[in-house]
């Protein structure tokens, strides 16, 4: 078995017109049982960046207050927010030091730059990126997930549409799924605010 | 205290200038030497430090090359962990440090240097002095050197927010030549500008000889 | 010449290590998969990459850029672990650029290539970065590569990379000595595509990339072999209210005042900020 299917985790970021919205599930396992519907997976980094981390709990959370660190340390020092694009490369900067004895996570980021322009960025567990322009899904449901992403996904939606078909796809995929389910929550990022939804869904 | 006569040392050390203009900065700097002998094309004495940010020095040349290489290193390793160009007043905070290490530490002395580090970033044009203390502040306009103080009376009168590139340019050559002493060419003093396109320049002797030429009619 | 310390973090390995006796298996890190190929003809080098990114048999990315800039003269096609790939080429980059700004000269092709070879010697092939090196500078053009651990070779046309095997039976058959620009693009872009479509490894588009003395030209997608055949004429549309949610919060973003004009224009600026406060509950 691999280290990543030890807790579980379905995360999906997509992207729409001048919004992005990011979603997971709030599984919490520790293999085949579970152990808590409400776990937090996708983390507000700034008001225009979100970061989600699929993998390892353990190192998800380790991982989560390090990023939060560095970012909330370069906010001091330079008096601004770090973009998006920013943020992916110090994942990347952070995930790489670590090569030789990774951190067991899958994160995505995903934000809107300084023109609302969504951006989502992809990694491995040793900071290789992977940038689109459509959406990006990772986790112990990433098969299914780039499936339905695959046909649901429609380019230059509207906020409402983006959460409906974000979260159809991510009821979906988990569906397909046993270690990944049991509750959702969806973020859409606008140049307005966000809204925050958890999903009504199946709970086996 | 030591950093009195690294003090001592920057006003001795020949007159730079900076001005910071509505769209762009421009710094110059007299290159004056001790006798006719040395090969004047081969000291400079304006470095560029990344490809958006330049810096030039009042004081002892060879603390310079030790700041520059430093300075160098950080806007690389900034570089490497964000993908980005480093901003200017990060530069300057970074190099600032260094400076103050040296204030502190045993076995070393403080740098005999004041810098005027130009850059253009996301906010525009931005000009910095950094002080051997480790201390750094953002200017419109500043002078180091000898006869600083005299350069900088001269540039509060001729400084406005609205002056462009080429008119800080020219303010910059008349404020130098003020205290200038013999005749100023093109191969005694240095120039180098910034503008939007975001890549600090030195001017080639034959074009600062285009501005002499231009402020000598 | 700078060094940086190279600042790798050791602190998770004897946990992994732990981990793998117990038998959780180590994931497949994403791998370039790749075909790279690089030639030398008259007036410089041609370079060439596909795109795929893969991670075990699923494609990561279907169009990600392995042609890495070095300088301005200098670029790097990179097989193996894209981590590696990336991070290797970025920092040898950097290096060679304060090189550049202290002599005040553009940096040789040689000198990438000791310090790539010198790098990744000292990593034994753990850093696992297969690149092809090319470049023009004032001694001419120069094509070498360099193995994960090490050990260079220099020959006017090579391949590396998964799909090297394609790329070179192309090379092969066709290369000749003094090729023209335009013959040499051409075989290059015949010989990633040999690789695109004979390897599972290698797949998506062609990235070329050709340099002459102090002119290089990088030619992303230079062709679109892949294209997909059928576009989502009638994609799936989820009206308004399909997905049901057991709780919503919505947090407005505070406008960012312009202090600047608060003494000229007070009134209005305060109208602004009543229309603000009433959602501002962050």
């Amino acid at each position: 078995m691999s280290i990543y299917e030890y807790n579980g985790s379905a995360l999906i970021a997509m992207a729409g017109k001048e919004c992005v919205a990011i979603a997971s599930d709030t599984r919490f396992g520790v293999r085949n049982q579970t152990v808590w519907r409400e776990a937090q997976k996708i983390f507000q980094i700034n008001n225009k960046t979100f970061l989600g981390l699929g993998g390892l709990n353990t190192d998800i959370w380790t991982l989560k207050e390090t990023f939060r660190f560095h970012h909330n340390l370069y906010a001091l020092r330079e008096e601004r927010d770090m973009s998006p694009k920013v943020f992916a490369n110090l994942v990347s900067h952070v995930l790489y030091s670590h090569r030789f004895g990774p951190y067991f996570v899958s994160p995505i980021v995903c934000g809107l730059d300084d023109d609302n322009v969504p951006f989502l960025c992809g990694t491995d567990e040793i900071g290789a990126q992977e940038i689109t322009h459509d959406f990006i899904a990772t986790g112990t449901a990433v098969e299914s997930l780039m499936g339905v992403c695959e046909t649901f996904y429609k380019e230059n939606l509207e906020p409402e549409d983006l959460f409906e078909t974000i979260s159809q796809c991510l009821l979906a995929g988990v569906d397909r799924d046993c270690l990944s389910g049991w509750g959702a929550v969806v973020h859409v990022l606008t140049k307005d605010g966000i809204t925050t939804r958890k999903l009504k869904m199946r709970q086996d | 205290m030591q950093i009195e006569h690294a003090l001592r040392a920057v006003n001795k050390g020949g007159t730079a200038l900076g001005i910071k203009a509505s769209n762009g900065v421009v710094i110059v700097t007299e290159k004056k030497l001790p006798t006719p002998l040395i090969d004047e094309s081969s000291i400079e004495k304006i470095s560029v430090i990344t490809e958006t940010i330049g810096m030039v020095y009042a004081g002892v040349g060879p603390d310079f090359r030790l700041i520059l290489r430093k300075a160098r290193r950080q806007a690389e390793l900034y570089k490497l962990r964000y993908h980005e160009p480093i901003p200017v007043s990060q530069c300057a905070r970074e190099i600032a440090n260094i400076m103050q290490e040296y204030t502190q530490s045993g076995g070393v002395r403080p740098f005999g240097i004041s810098l005027l580090v130009a850059g253009y970033d996301h906010n525009g044009p931005q000009l910095y002095q950094v002080d051997p203390s480790g201390s750094f502040w953002a200017w419109k306009a500043s002078s180091i050197g000898k006869n600083s103080d005299n350069a900088k009376t001269f540039l509060e009168k001729r400084y406005s927010d609205s002056i462009s590139l080429e008119d800080a340019i020219n303010t910059a050559i008349l404020t130098l030549k003020e205290g200038f002493e013999g005749e100023m060419d093109e191969n005694n003093i240095e120039i180098g500008i910034v503008d939007e396109n975001k890549k600090f320049k030195c001017l080639k002797p034959s074009e600062i000889a285009d501005y002499l030429n231009e402020i000598g009619d | 010449m700078e060094n940086y310390e190279q600042s790798f973090n050791y602190e998770n390995c004897l946990r992994n290590e732990e981990l793998t006796k117990q038998g959780y298996e180590k994931k497949k890190q994403r791998k370039t998969g790749t075909t790279i190929a690089g030639i030398i003809f008259k007036d410089g080098v041609v370079l060439g990459a596909d795109t795929r990114a893969t991670e075990g048999y699923i494609v990561a990315d279907g169009n990600c850029e392995k042609i890495h800039r070095i300088s301005d003269y200098i670029y790097c096609c990179g097989a193996g672990t894209s981590a590696d790939t990336e991070n290797t080429t970025a920092l040898i980059s950097s290096k060679l650029e304060l090189m550049r700004l202290t002599t005040g000269r553009e940096p040789r092709v040689q000198n990438a290539l000791t310090l790539l070879k010198q790098y990744l010697y000292h990593y034994h092939g753990y850093v696992s970065a297969a690149l092809v090196l090319g470049g023009v500078d004032f001694k001419g053009p120069h094509l070498h590569m360099i193995h994960p651990h090490g050990s260079t070779s220099t020959l006017p046309f090579l391949t590396m990379g998964s799909g090297s095997l394609a790329a070179m039976a192309v090379f092969e058959a066709e290369y000749k000595t003094d090729l023209d620009e335009e013959s040499a693009k051409n075989l290059v872009h015949k010989a990633i595509t040999a690789g695109i479509f004979n390897d599972l490894g290698s797949g998506g588009n062609v990235d070329l990339c050709v340099m002459k003395f102090q002119n290089t030209q990088f030619f992303r997608n230079f062709d679109k072999p892949n294209k997909r055949k059928f576009s989502r004429i009638n994609a799936y549309r989820f009206p308004k209210g399909t997905t049901q949610f057991l709780e919503e919060k919505v947090t407005l973003l505070r406008k960012n005042l312009v202090i600047e004009n608060l003494d000229k224009n007070n009134n209005n600026n305060d109208n602004d900020n009543n229309d603000n406060n009433d959602n501002n509950d962050l």
